[in-house]
């Protein structure tokens, strides 16, 4: 079954060729990131610069690299935190119910309304530019996303007979939680967390191309295609490798999520 | 029905208030002197208190929520810092080219969207489904100002057909106006169109299978009857009640575009409040840009709950 499922093999390479070209980057690149070559500018694809150069003459592979780096670490951290907290409200909403649940579903309603970026531009104006603010920034909006998952999931399953058994064995709320919950959420939550992932590489590197997201000489890949961006009447080849390079991640973990999705249906009918 | 009118209003109107208060906390209340955001690191301590008072900083905090809002309801937005101009004009001046562009782009993308999303759905796994699906995920992972720039590429600079920057008013002539907008509303579609195509593609499927469809191809009925009057009304619903969540994704999709294009509309706006720490300007659009949304998101539930009753029989059984 898992063999047919040619999803989660791409989406797999894809995150495996794009994060293993940004863990080499911790002990080599072909280039210093950051050095500029000026008899060397604006050079396509050659034996000495495999993907070419740069306006300043910087080697155009190692910047890719390099600024795998950043893009994996950025969006994992903001996934990570945004669905920590939203899987916390979540739960807390769908075991508590009450006022409180109210309030907190009342919350992340609210936080729902606005577009992502929007919130993500909101707190970057209050907490400056940077790459700190943006991990905050994406994690924020991961969020409510997360949270109205968990709650779904969890109200969905409530009347389960193997929780009312357990319930009924005096099982407290957070043993039912961790013990039996958190099993029959999670491949769903998996799901949601590869294409938060996705979309959060999307975001910083729109941030960064808007000058919001990681600041200059940092090799980002928005950053990339913002400088490219002023070149482009005259080089076409500038823009083409960081744009790439973004759409073949947000792809792997695209796929990836769609490929756990899909095998989650197939178990789901043979049972 | 009235009903379901005033039930769902009375939550819309919840989430206003909530985005209300979530923004003006955000903004008003994390680390930092908003006098000092707003005056910058130069200012004398006489500006900055004087700002202050005007401000209500000394005010507790949910009497300078409360006039806040009171504010926003009469149209008294404040004043821009970075324009000197009231925020709600600037707002109005800024609009028709945020909404021309949300438009044509909206248009473009059901285009696309509804031929894929239908077609591949007719002929399942055939080169036009491969196709649509290709487009579909590399719609779903490809920023747009990427696209953005490739387009520039290729209709201004190899073919140099349409212009890339300079917005041409529509009242200096509406075909140069259309063919400035054109390529910025192109971007910002194809952006989305891989959402759309999914749920296209996926709804169509359902509804070729239900079990109608067997008894309509066992009446012999021609296939275009079949397909545009059976299984894509039952089709349709789904996609639409997802384009009042797209719309705010091209929403938030005009900052990036217009910026790229250099148009004049309220995302480069809301960027030039962010870039200059404009909080006054930044609250006024935030609000605007989200109530707007959540009201055409309400707008197109009253229409749904008109055309499909299900809808208003699930949202009242609470489901």
């Amino acid at each position: 079954m898992l063999r047919k499922n040619y999803n989660i093999w791409i989406g797999l390479g894809l995150i495996t060729f794009m994060g293993s070209l940004s863990l080499i980057s911790l002990f080599y690149t072909p280039f210093d990131p950051h050095a500029m070559h000026m008899d060397a500018r604006f050079l396509k694809p050659s034996a000495t610069f495999l993907l070419g150069t740069d306006q300043f003459g910087r080697d155009i592979l190692s910047r890719i690299m390099a600024g795998g780096r950043i893009a994996f670490l950025i969006s994992l951290l903001a996934v990570i935190f945004g669905s920590l907290v939203g899987f916390l409200l979540g739960s807390i909403a769908g075991l508590g119910k009450g006022f409180i649940g109210q309030i907190i579903m009342r919350f992340i309603d609210g936080l729902m309304a606005f577009p992502g970026i929007l919130l993500a531009l909101m707190l970057v104006t209050i907490l400056g530019r940077g790459q700190h603010s943006v991990v905050i920034a994406i994690g924020v909006f991961n969020i409510p996303i997360f949270a109205r998952l968990v709650y779904g999931l969890i109200l969905g399953n409530e009347n389960k007979l193997y929780l009312k058994a357990a319930e009924s064995f005096g099982a407290s709320k957070i043993y039912i939680l961790f013990k039996h919950m958190v099993p029959a959420i999670l491949p769903r939550f998996m799901t949601q967390f590869s294409s938060s992932v996705g979309v959060a590489i999307l975001t910083e590197s729109s941030l960064s191309f808007l000058g919001l997201g990681v600041q200059p000489p940092n090799p980002s890949w928005g950053i990339m295609l913002s400088e490219a961006s002023q070149y482009i009447m005259t080089n076409y080849y500038l823009p083409i490798v960081p744009g790439l390079a973004i759409m073949l991640t947000v792809l792997g973990f695209n796929l990836l999520g769609d490929g756990i999705n899909d095998m989650l249906v197939k178990r789901g009918s043979e049972l | 029905m009235l009903n379901f009118l005033l039930r769902r209003s009375i939550s819309s109107l919840i989430v206003i208030l909530t985005v209300t208060v979530i923004t003006f906390f955000i903004l008003n209340w994390l680390p930092g002197d908003p006098a000092l955001l707003i005056l910058g690191l130069e200012a004398n301590p006489e500006q900055l208190e004087s700002l202050r008072e005007t401000l209500g900083f000394y005010q507790p905090w949910y009497q300078q929520y409360f006039s806040w809002l009171i504010n926003l309801t009469k149209g008294d937005w404040g004043q821009s810092m970075v324009f000197g101009e009231e925020v709600l004009t600037l707002v109005i001046q800024r609009l028709p080219v945020s909404l021309s562009l949300t438009f044509f782009s909206v248009f473009i993308a059901l285009a696309i969207s509804f031929t894929l999303g239908i077609w591949s759905a007719i002929k399942k796994n055939s080169w036009i489904d491969l196709f649509s699906r290709s487009v579909m995920q590399l719609g779903m992972a490809i920023p747009s100002f990427w696209i953005a720039l490739i387009l520039m590429i290729i209709f201004g600079a190899w073919l140099k057909v349409l212009p890339t920057s300079d917005f041409v008013h529509p009242s200096e002539g509406f075909l140069p106006f259309l063919k400035s907008i054109l390529l910025p509303s192109l971007a910002l579609a194809l952006a989305e169109v891989g959402v759309l195509i999914r749920i296209v593609r996926s709804s169509m499927l359902t509804a070729l299978n239900e079990d109608y469809m067997e008894m309509v191809a066992i009446r012999g009925l021609p296939n275009h009857i079949k397909y545009v009057k059976y299984a894509l009304r039952d089709a349709l619903v789904a996609p639409i009640t997802v384009l009042g969540v797209q719309l705010a994704k091209l929403i938030a999709g005009t900052v990036v575009i217009e910026s790229v294009f250099a148009l004049p509309g309220i995302g480069r706006l809301l960027l030039v409040a962010v870039e200059h720490r404009d909080i006054i300007l930044l609250q006024g659009l935030i609000i605007f840009i989200t109530v707007f949304i959540v009201l055409v998101n309400l707008l197109m539930d009253i229409i749904y709950s008109y055309i499909d009753p299900r809808i208003k029989l699930d949202k009242e059984a609470g489901i």
